[in-house]
């Protein structure tokens, strides 16, 4: 396989050296079947060990090489080289804080996971000899579409709200939120509303569907984000004619 | 103020969603006959003469098309320039921005019952 040469230039960042974010440039010799992230860790590997950038699946499966490639959102590990032309411009995820280089911070979207209580929330918890949660083929297919997330976070980046209100749940959070509201055996719903109405409000979304455009999972946030709304519309309306018990 | 938004919200997304949905179907058929189909004389003017657009818009369905025609844009503008205005960068005057948007459409929503109410 024939290798040609195509320049990369990096967005550096330094915080102990660099007052703001710099580009450096590297030409190398690529293999045509090189996807964006084997020639990062090419240059790490061999032209310039200073370079941070994180990964680890090479599968598009653990969500950790998320940049902006060309100045769009992209998953570095599926991101084809031959898809780019002979400049490739990266640089770190849009919308989050910069650790170092292509490295972003990870806590604040950590937190809006958390927010949405990702996990089976029961009235009451059901005893081990009682058995298992039972769930027809049908009541998985409800939320498996959005359960496919890997958090790769390439929709925050891509999303123009998230941009503007840093408060903003995000396309993840909700989608994530919403795939336990559609889950048969939880019972978390009222617990979440009050979180997707609360300050970082579902409503937020002005429905540019830029995440569901960059998700390299089709999971679809902006329909997880629109059904959410519409859910939260009907818990409200019926909020009051059927009171709400234990609450808070 | 802020609060007050938040608590509003899924009635303010319902009217904009509405907005969206009947108030632009409604509106384009409101244009289609009245701006096109009349002056081209598609349809004959009689079909709209004064006595018979009188007696559709006095009926109760006349009268809920009539307020859904008025009424239902205003509340999607209002939410289109609201989101306009943050992607513009004005995330932080949001709460007064929205509150003015609103407000509007509040004050036009009453003028359009009370004009279908009196009719
Ligand atoms: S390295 Fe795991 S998703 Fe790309």
């Amino acid at each position: 396989m024939s290798g040609s040469k195509k320049t990369f230039v990096i967005t550096r960042f330094d915080p102990d050296r660099d007052e703001a974010p710099r580009q450096q440039s590297y030409e190398i010799e690529v293999d045509p079947r090189w996807k964006v992230l084997d020639a990062l860790n090419h240059i790490k590997d061999e032209v310039d060990p200073s370079l941070s950038h994180r990964w680890s699946c090479r599968m598009a499966v653990c969500g950790s090489c998320g940049m902006m490639v060309d100045g769009k959102p992209s998953l570095t590990c599926k991101d084809s080289l031959a898809d780019h032309g002979d400049t490739v411009e990266v640089a770190p995820l849009a919308n989050f804080p910069v650790v170092r280089d292509l490295v972003v911070e990870l806590e604040g979207f950590l937190d809006k996971l958390k927010q949405v209580k990702p996990w089976i929330i029961r009235a009451k918890e059901r005893a081990v000899e009682e058995g298992t949660h039972r769930q027809s083929p049908a009541e998985h297919q409800e939320f498996k579409q959005f359960s496919m997330c890997i958090n790769c976070m390439l929709c925050y980046s891509a999303c123009p709200v998230v941009a503007n209100e840093p408060d903003f749940l995000g396309p993840a959070a909700i989608a994530l939120g919403h795939r336990y509201n559609l889950d048969s055996r939880d019972e978390g719903d009222h617990e979440r509303q009050e979180v997707f109405r609360g300050e970082g409000s579902v409503f937020s979304c002005s429905y540019a569907n830029e995440c569901s455009e960059v998700c390299p999972k089709n999971v679809d946030p902006a329909a997880a984000v629109n059904q959410a709304k519409f859910r939260a519309v009907i818990d409200w309306a019926t909020s009051f004619v059927v009171p709400r018990g234990g609450e808070g | 103020m802020k609060q007050w938004l938040l608590r509003l919200e899924p009635i303010i997304w319902l009217l904009f969603g509405q907005g969206i949905l009947l108030g632009t179907l409604l509106l384009t058929g409101w244009i289609l006959v009245v701006g096109l189909a009349i002056p081209l004389g598609l349809v004959p003017a009689e079909a709209l003469s004064y006595e018979r657009a009188h007696a559709l818009a006095s009926s109760l369905v006349g009268k809920l098309v009539l307020l859904a025609l008025c009424a239902l844009p205003l509340w999607k503008g209002a939410h289109h320039i609201r989101s306009l205005a943050i992607d513009f960068g004005g995330a932080e005057r949001d709460t007064a921005v929205a509150g003015c948007l609103y407000l509007i459409a509040i004050v036009g929503s009453l003028l359009a019952i009370a004009a279908v109410v009196r009719l």
